[in-house]
C-alpha cells in the first residue's frame, strides 16, 4: 500500500534535547494510532509531518511531497493540536468558519464548511456562544471541527481526547472512525493505550524519540518473541483445566483467576497453544466459554516494549 | 454527532484567487485581533493625552501659543513618543502574541506561504497604527488651533493632510523595524523600548556629522516636517537642514528601509520555526 506519511532518517534535535532520533515510518493510508508516555515525541512527529518544524536531518514527505514550507500541501491536511489555545473571544462558529476563510474558501462557502464540521464534531447546539465559556470537551471538539473544516484528506490528531468526558469520547472516536471509513487518513497521538484500541488495531510506538514498534498491534506481539504471550481462558472448572495444560511443554506459566472463574496462561509458542485449544474443548468436563489473549491489550505490549 | 460523507474525501477543488481570499481573511482576522481587548483602549487613552494637555493650557492664565503647543506635542510628544510606543506594540506582537497565545499553529498550518502571513500581519498592524496616529494627531491638532482662524485657514485640511502623510510613513519605519524585532528577539517589547529611548530619543538628537542621526526614523520625520510644514520652533532640533536631504530622498529612503526590513523579516518568517508549548514538554 502507498504510504500517505513517509519518514525517512528524520531527527530533531532542541539544542541538546533529542525530539526525534533517526526515525523511519512509513504510514499507509486509514487510522493509525500514534502511542507513546508523555516525552516521547509524538507532538514532535506532528508537528514536523504538519510542516511546523524543519528535520535536522532526514526527509518528511505527506502524500508524496516534502512538507516544510510547502504551503499548497496544506490544502491537504488538517490537525488537531494539543495545546488547549483558540481566539477565546471569538465564538465556536466564528472560530471555525475564519480558519476555513484562512484556508482560502470564500464566505459563503467558508460558512456552509464551519457549519458541518461543527454539526459532525456534535458543537451546532453551542456555536454561537464565545470559546472562553467553553467546557474541555467542547474546545476538544471545537479544534477537531477547525482541523476538518476545509475537508483534508490528511488529519493529524494530536491527544484528540484529554479532558473529554466518557459519552464525548466515545462520540468523537466514532466520528474519527467515520472519517477513516470515508477514505481519510488520520493519525491519531496519544498516551491513553484504550483509546487508541478502540479506534484502530495499526499502531506506531515511540519512546524516547525512537521506534519502538508499528503495525498491527499482533504484529508488534509477535516481535516480542522473549515477551511470553498471555491468553485467558474463562471456563467452569478452571482448576482442572489448568491441571491440564501445566503439563503441556510450550506452556511456561500458570496462574488462578479465581475472581474472575478463569485461567492465565503464558506460553511463547501461541500459534501451538491456539491449535490445541479444540480439542481440549471437546474434552468431557471442560467446558471453555472464552478466550482471549491478555497480551491484545495494548498497555500489555506497551509496557514490555517501553521497558525493555 | 454526524458521520462525515465520502463526498468529503475528494479533493475540493481550489478555486482561482484563493491566496488572495485568504490572506484577505488574514488581515482581517489581524485587525479585529490589533481592535480587540484592553491594548486599543489603553493606547487610545495615552493617545489623547495631546489633546487633553492642549485643551487644559487653552484655560491657563497665559495660555501659550497655539504654535508652541503644536511643536511641543504634535511634531515631538506624538511622533517620538506615542507613536514608536503603539508600533511597537503591535508591530512586534504581529508574530510574537500568537506564539504566547499559542494560536500561531491555527495560522501555519493554513495553506499560506510563511512570508505572506508575516507580511499580511504587518501591514495591518502598520493600518492599525497609522489610524490610530493619524486620528489622534488630528484631533490633538484640531484641539490646539480651537477656536483660531487658522483652523480652517490651512491647519484643516492641509496641514492635517500632510501630517498625517508622514505619521504613517514613519509608522512605516517603525513597524518594518519592530516586526523584525518581534521575530530576532525573545524580549523584543524591552528591546524596542530600548531603541526607542536610546536610538531614536537620543542619539537622534546629537549631530555628530549627521551620521548617527540618519540612522533614524526621527530624523526623516523632522527633516520632512521642517521642509513641508515648517513648525515655528523647528529651530530647538537640532539639525542642519542646508546639508539634509531633499523632501524626495527621505521619502525614498523611509520607503526603502520599510520594504528591506519587511522583506528581511519574511525572509526570517520562512526560515524560522516556531515550537508550541506541549504537554509532552518537547
Amino acid at each position: 500500500m502507498t504510504p500517505i506519511i513517509v519518514f525517512e532518517g528524520v531527527s530533531k534535535w532542541y539544542g541538546n534535547v533529542i525530539g526525534l532520533n533517526k526515525l523511519t515510518l512509513r504510514i499507509p493510508a486509514g487510522v493509525t494510532g500514534l502511542l507513546g508516555p508523555n516525552g516521547a515525541g509524538k507532538s514532535t512527529l506532528l508537528q514536523l509531518a504538519t510542516g511546523q518544524l524543519r528535520p535536522s536531518q532526514g526527509r518528511v514527505r505527506v502524500l508524496g511531497q516534502p512538507v516544510w514550507n510547502n504551503a499548497a500541501l496544506l490544502r491537504q491536511i488538517g490537525m488537531c493540536p494539543e495545546q488547549d489555545a483558540f481566539w477565546e473571544w471569538m465564538t465556536g462558529f466564528d472560530f471555525v468558519r475564519t480558519c476555513a476563510r484562512l484556508t482560502g474558501l470564500g464566505r459563503r462557502a467558508a460558512s456552509q464548511a464551519a457549519q458541518r464540521a461543527l454539526a459532525t464534531v456534535g458543537m451546532t447546539e453551542h456555536m454561537g456562544r464565545a470559546i472562553r465559556g467553553y467546557s474541555k470537551g467542547m474546545r476538544q471538539r471545537t479544534k477537531l471541527a477547525q482541523a476538518l473544516v476545509h475537508e483534508p484528506r490528511v488529519l493529524f490528531l494530536d491527544e484528540p481526547f484529554t479532558g473529554t468526558d466518557p459519552l464525548a469520547r466515545h462520540e468523537l472516536i466514532e466520528v474519527i472512525r467515520a472519517l477513516g471509513a470515508a477514505g481519510r487518513s488520520v493519525l491519531v497521538s496519544s498516551h491513553v493505550l484504550y483509546e487508541v484500541q478502540a479506534l484502530t488495531p495499526n499502531i506506531i510506538l515511540l519512546h524516547r524519540g525512537r521506534l519502538v514498534a508499528e503495525g498491527h498491534v499482533r504484529q508488534i506481539r509477535d516481535l516480542i518473541d522473549a515477551h511470553p504471550h498471555r491468553i485467558v481462558l474463562v471456563c467452569d472448572d478452571y482448576r482442572s483445566l489448568a491441571a491440564m495444560v501445566v503439563g503441556w511443554d510450550d506452556v511456561e506459566g500458570v496462574k488462578v483467576m479465581a475472581g474472575e472463574g478463569a485461567l492465565l496462561v503464558e506460553t511463547r509458542k501461541p500459534d501451538a497453544f491456539y491449535g490445541r485449544l479444540p480439542a481440549l474443548a471437546a474434552q468431557d468436563g471442560i467446558r471453555i466459554r472464552e478466550v482471549y489473549s491478555d497480551d491484545d491489550n495494548l498497555e500489555a505490549v506497551f509496557k514490555y516494549l517501553v521497558s525493555r | 454527532m454526524s458521520v462525515p460523507t465520502t463526498t468529503a474525501v475528494s479533493d475540493v477543488p481550489i478555486r482561482r484567487g484563493f491566496m488572495a481570499s485568504a490572506l484577505a481573511a488574514l488581515f482581517v482576522l489581524t485587525l479585529r485581533q490589533n481592535l480587540h481587548g484592553r491594548r486599543p483602549l489603553v493606547l487610545s487613552l495615552l493617545f489623547l493625552l495631546p489633546a487633553v494637555l492642549a485643551a487644559v493650557f487653552q484655560f491657563v492664565p497665559y495660555p501659550p501659543a497655539p504654535e508652541m503647543l503644536e511643536f511641543a506635542l504634535v511634531f515631538n510628544l506624538i511622533p517620538h513618543a506615542l507613536a514608536p510606543l503603539t508600533a511597537l506594540l503591535y508591530a512586534a506582537g504581529a508574530i510574537q502574541d500568537e506564539v504566547e497565545e499559542q494560536t500561531l499553529t491555527y495560522l501555519l498550518l493554513r495553506p499560506l506561504p510563511r512570508w505572506a502571513l508575516y507580511g499580511t500581519r504587518l501591514v495591518a498592524a502598520w493600518l492599525t497604527t497609522a489610524v490610530l496616529t493619524v486620528l489622534f494627531t488630528t484631533l490633538t491638532l484640531t484641539v490646539i488651533y480651537w477656536n483660531t482662524p487658522e483652523l480652517w485657514g490651512g491647519v484643516l485640511p492641509r496641514r492635517a493632510a500632510v501630517l498625517a502623510g508622514l505619521m504613517a510613513l514613519a509608522q512605516a519605519g517603525y513597524c518594518s523595524l519592530f516586526g523584525l524585532f518581534g521575530l530576532l528577539a525573545r524580549r523584543a517589547l524591552i528591546a524596542g523600548l530600548a531603541y526607542i529611548i536610546i536610538i531614536e530619543g537620543i542619539l537622534s538628537n546629537f549631530n555628530f556629522e549627521a551620521v548617527v542621526q540618519r540612522l533614524t526614523v526621527t530624523y526623516y520625520f523632522r527633516v520632512l516636517s521642517l521642509r513641508w510644514l515648517v513648525p515655528s520652533r523647528s529651530g530647538e532640533w537640532p539639525l542642519d537642514l542646508t546639508a539634509a536631504p531633499s523632501a524626495d530622498e527621505c521619502l525614498l529612503t523611509l520607503l526603502a528601509v520599510s520594504v528591506l526590513f519587511l522583506l528581511l523579516g519574511a525572509i526570517l518568517m520562512r526560515q524560522r520555526e516556531f515550537r508550541m508549548k506541549t504537554a509532552e514538554g518537547r
